[in-house]
């Protein structure tokens, strides 16, 4: 490959190699001697999210595992599948795809983001949320731990509670307990029709009102984002609307007419001044859930500084009315059903980015919920935890660390409370 | 007596009428060591989460161990003492907290009974998915430590799915929280790291759990098969074509048999399958499904077919399914009853195995499944009274699982691993899988203090069957 190790630097520090593993055999046969030298390693998907973290402890080599990009077995009859963990997400959907299905996984920059580094952060993107988040399509992990160890649990069927749970220690984990190689999916059948209502309101509270009246409504969305208008120029959407609400529904021809019809009239009653349908395959549709995803990562789209917030959906207006009086540009994704909601700063200098983000913490934590700022710059970093406080179960978090990596070797110190 | 100062502290803690030490007492528990080999010093049973901090804080400095319970429905020994200390029955935190419909959840007591829930939710049109067949009985608290799963997982996921939260006691008695009320929350999702760790690492003394909308309509199919394997084949076909109904279960022809004799299901007496599929959601999909179903059952030549529209005629079709555990007592003394699961494709190939284990061995084998996802129970009908006959079932039981983990499936799909299953646990990972899977032992810093001698291989076999009693506990109507 020719990738110059600079493109591995994160947070400021590059670092002395890159590994390359071909086969899990070779990941763990490269960890067990990155072991002995004591290396501190990155693991390193598409890199598509290293921006996220607490800036590394030490940084002595980065683990490139997108040469991990097998599909190790599909079993449609089954729906079920077995992948490498530098697959990207883009070539695992389109050969599942090809069978019909899906797996209810989805991540910005789709065709560079690997299925490792999907799991290693472990949040949900807006798609086919109601089929849980990236931990529950989850159903057998084989990990490579920091000493060089291979050791897996799970299994490839979909009901399954033989021993602990270990996968859910990585997924989320941001490759700081082990390194993913291997991972068995749950799959779920494409849905026969899919379509999407975009509308368009005149204020925020509208908006969100209507989104939960859909979330509560018959309808069984299976994607349901809420962005203001700033959001909107900046993905380049015609249109001055304040606010808009997207709805994706599947299902067979007559659930989804029908499916179609509530949500409209449930947008319409709370105000929506215009209603657009798009259906798939039009790539208008998918061209729009993309951006959506893609907001935030993408060149056009990315912010100085962004923060996850995470809270109970009816608590999301609530908080984006707190935020109001914070100065600076900004743009707003969010998802209602999940109670995510996505605030992106830009072109702010640090001390107003610190003063957003700290203000931000303080009103989800207020809210019940939590914040992870997503992107931050470097310097910023030093005065802050990225994740927000584990509170009183970081003791236990430590320990998972002084467990399964002593050395410190994984990602040293990018996680929260500086694990 | 050796244990009065340790009594005696509890009884600070909890009170003098929970602190349950008397053998004649115990009973009471089916703690009568005529079954469950070992016998608790005592069974406690606290009201608070700082009750159930403080019991755990005295059971450390005595140097006990600690065996959270609930209802004791448990299939694979979770909530027997294997090596004394004492018992935390949760029995006495039945609070249902909260219920917020809006953001669709509920905050419960780890004593909550899973049908309960979600009767008490119902009014919002909204309901607990994990239904275990013996959720009448059954806790909020025990499923979580078993990550249980019911018929109608298939389409809704098992407890993990399910569960965004829990408040834990954790072995120094200090409280903590793992996740929360929001779906995402900083760190390791050690909540999912607990949900399914058979009360070995923590006890759950609140639980934030997932409501979800209950389905609008619903429809049940029952085909009957003249053979098993015809069954076998529409369910793999079922799965394969692109529908996920909410259920698929089917019983073989000696439970028909069982059943049949018990509650008068009307199955003809040459059946050598029932099948039974639900498909629920929205109407209009329900209907669609539901023909498309019936389509793919008719291609496996079935003698007969039947369908429910209404809750009245669905409760008939499920009876025999549900009636089928109950009536094994008139084919053989005893059961005992395996939960391996299996990729769904491998079903036709099992289950003519499993038949052949039953021929050479010479021991009848009933076979109830969660279909759908592959999960089986063979139940081995055996007479404990006739000398060689437990052994030989036990060593059918190894057998069968270890088919099942040959196959590519699992050792339990729903019933965990327990005492009974702890010595299989090498035909699935190595020893390194098991080392790090131990180590979580000491990030939770429990000393082994929670339910120690579980889930991990001791080398020595001890597996007793005391399943019987756990269903009887799990009341009338229970069933797997
Ligand atoms: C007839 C019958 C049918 C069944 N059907 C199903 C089914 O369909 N699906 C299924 O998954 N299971 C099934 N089971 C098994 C059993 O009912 C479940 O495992 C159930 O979740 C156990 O709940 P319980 O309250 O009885 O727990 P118990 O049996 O009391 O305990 C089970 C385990 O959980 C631990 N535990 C209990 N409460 C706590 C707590 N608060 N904190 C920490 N640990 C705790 C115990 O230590 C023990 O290890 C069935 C059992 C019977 C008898």
């Amino acid at each position: 490959m020719t990738t110059q190790i600079s493109a591995y630097t994160v947070d400021g520090k590059t670092p002395h190699t890159v590994l390359r593993p071909s086969t899990t055999e070779d990941l763990r046969s490269m960890m067990a001697a990155a072991s002995a030298d004591k290396l501190a390693v990155v693991p390193w998907g598409g890199g598509t999210k290293m921006a996220l973290g607490n800036p590394p402890e030490r940084y002595d080599a980065a683990l490139d595992l997108q040469g991990l990009g097998r599909i190790v077995s599909h079993n449609p009859a089954d729906l079920t599948a077995t992948v490498e963990a530098g697959i990207t997400i883009a070539a695992l959907q389109d050969a599942l795809t090809k069978r019909g299905q899906f797996v209810a996984l989805g991540a910005p920059l789709a065709d560079r983001a690997t299925v490792g580094g999907t799991l290693a952060v472990g949040t949900a993107g807006p798609l086919k949320w109601q089929y849980g988040s990236p931990r529950d399509v989850v159903i057998g992990m084989t990990v490579v731990q920091a000493d060089g160890k291979a050791t897996k649990s799970g299994g490839q069927v979909v009901k399954n509670v033989s021993g602990y749970d270990m996968a859910r220690l990585h997924v989320g984990g941001l490759g700081t307990l082990g390194v993913i190689a291997q991972v068995s999916f749950k799959l779920t059948p494409l849905p026969a029709r899919e379509a999407t209502l975009l509308s368009g309101f005149a204020s925020m509270p509208q908006a969100m009102a209507a989104a939960l009246a859909v979330f509560h409504g018959g309808a069984v969305p299976l994607a349901l984002t809420t962005f203001d208008d700033d959001a909107a120029r900046r993905m380049a959407m015609p249109g001055s609307d304040a606010w808009r609400v997207a709805v994706e529904m599947g299902g067979r021809p007559l659930s989804l007419e029908r499916q179609v019809k509530e949500c409209e009239a449930a947008l319409r009653a709370h105000g929506a001044a215009r209603v657009d349908r798009l259906d798939a395959p039009d790539p208008k549709m998918s061209g729009l859930w993309r951006k959506l995803t893609d907001f935030g990562w993408d060149q056009p789209t990315r912010p100085t500084v962004s923060a996850r917030v995470s809270l109970v959906p009816s608590k999301s207006s609530e908080f984006l009315e707190a935020l109001e009086h914070v100065p600076g540009e900004r743009a707003v994704v969010s998802h209602p059903a999940h109670g995510t909601v996505l605030v992106h700063w830009y072109g702010t200098a640090d001390d107003a980015a610190a003063k957003a983000l700290s203000t931000t913490r303080e009103v989800a934590v207020r809210l019940g919920g939590s914040a992870v700022f997503e992107r931050c710059p470097v310097a910023l970093k030093a005065s802050l935890d990225v994740w927000g406080d584990a509170r009183d179960s970081l003791a236990v978090m430590r320990r998972m660390k002084e467990q399964y990596d002593p050395g410190r070797l994984l990602n040293p110190g990018r996680f929260v409370g500086g694990i | 007596m050796a244990h009065e100062g340790l009594f005696q502290e509890l009884k600070v803690v909890v009170g003098e009428e929970y602190v349950v030490h008397a053998p004649e007492d115990l009973v009471v528990f089916e703690y009568d060591g005529s079954v469950d080999k070992a016998l608790p010093l005592a069974v406690v049973l606290p009201a608070t989460t700082e009750q159930v901090s403080g019991v755990v804080k005295i059971a450390r400095s005595h140097g006990v161990p600690i065996v959270p319970r609930g209802a004791g429905t448990g299939l694979s020994g979770g909530a027997i003492a294997a090596k004394g200390g004492i018992v935390v029955a949760l029995t006495r935190m039945t609070r249902i907290l909260e219920i917020d419909p809006v953001n669709r959840l509920a905050v419960v007591e780890p004593g909550v009974v899973n049908l309960e829930l979600s009767m008490a939710t119902a009014k919002y049109g909204l309901f607990f998915a994990p239904d275990p067949s013996s959720q009448k009985a059954c806790t909020i608290g025990g499923n979580v430590a078993e990550n249980s799963g019911g018929p109608h997982c298939l389409a809704y996921g098992v407890t993990t799915n399910h569960v965004l939260g829990m408040e834990v006691v954790l072995a120094d008695g200090s409280v903590a929280w793992v996740g929360g009320r929001t779906r995402e929350t900083p760190g390791y999702d050690l909540r999912g790291i607990l949900i399914g760790s058979e009360g070995t690492l923590a006890i759950t003394t609140k639980a934030v759990v997932r409501l979800v909308k209950l389905p609008e309509a619903v429809k049940t199919l029952l085909a009957i098969y003249p053979r098993l394997n015809d069954a076998s084949a529409a369910v793999s076909d079922i799965i394969a074509s692109g529908i996920v109904p909410a259920a698929i279960e089917m019983m073989d022809d000696l439970a028909i048999q069982a059943a049949e004799a018990a509650v008068h299901a009307g199955y003809p007496a040459d059946a050598g399958a029932v099948l039974l599929v639900e498909v629920d959601g929205l109407k209009e999909s329900v209907e669609v499904e539901s023909a498309l179903v019936e389509e793919v059952c008719r291609r496996h030549n079935p003698m007969e077919i039947r369908t429910a529209e209404d809750a009245a005629q669905r409760e008939r079709l499920w009876a025999g399914r549900k009636g089928a555990l109950g009536a094994l007592g008139r084919l053989a003394p005893n059961y005992y009853l395996i939960d391996g699961t299996i990729p769904r494709t491998k079903l036709v190939e099992v289950m003519a195995r499993i038949k052949e284990i039953s021929a050479e061995a010479g021991l009848p084998i009933a076979n109830v499944l969660h279909a759908g996802d592959g999960n089986l129970h063979p139940c081995i009908l055996f007479d404990e009274r006739k000398p060689g006959d437990t052994e030989r079932t036990l060593e059918i039981g190894g057998r069968i699982l270890k088919l099942c983990v040959d196959v590519g499936g699992v050792l339990t799909g729903e019933h965990g691993i327990g005492v009974e299953k702890q010595e299989y646990m090498p035909f699935m990972f190595t020893e390194d899988d098991m080392a790090s899977m131990a180590r979580l032992k000491l990030a939770f810093a429990t000393d082994d203090a929670f339910n120690p001698g579980k889930v991990f291989p001791k080398g020595a076999s001890c597996v007793d069957i005391s399943q019987m009693k756990a269903v009887a506990r799990a009341g009338a109507g229970a069933f797997v």
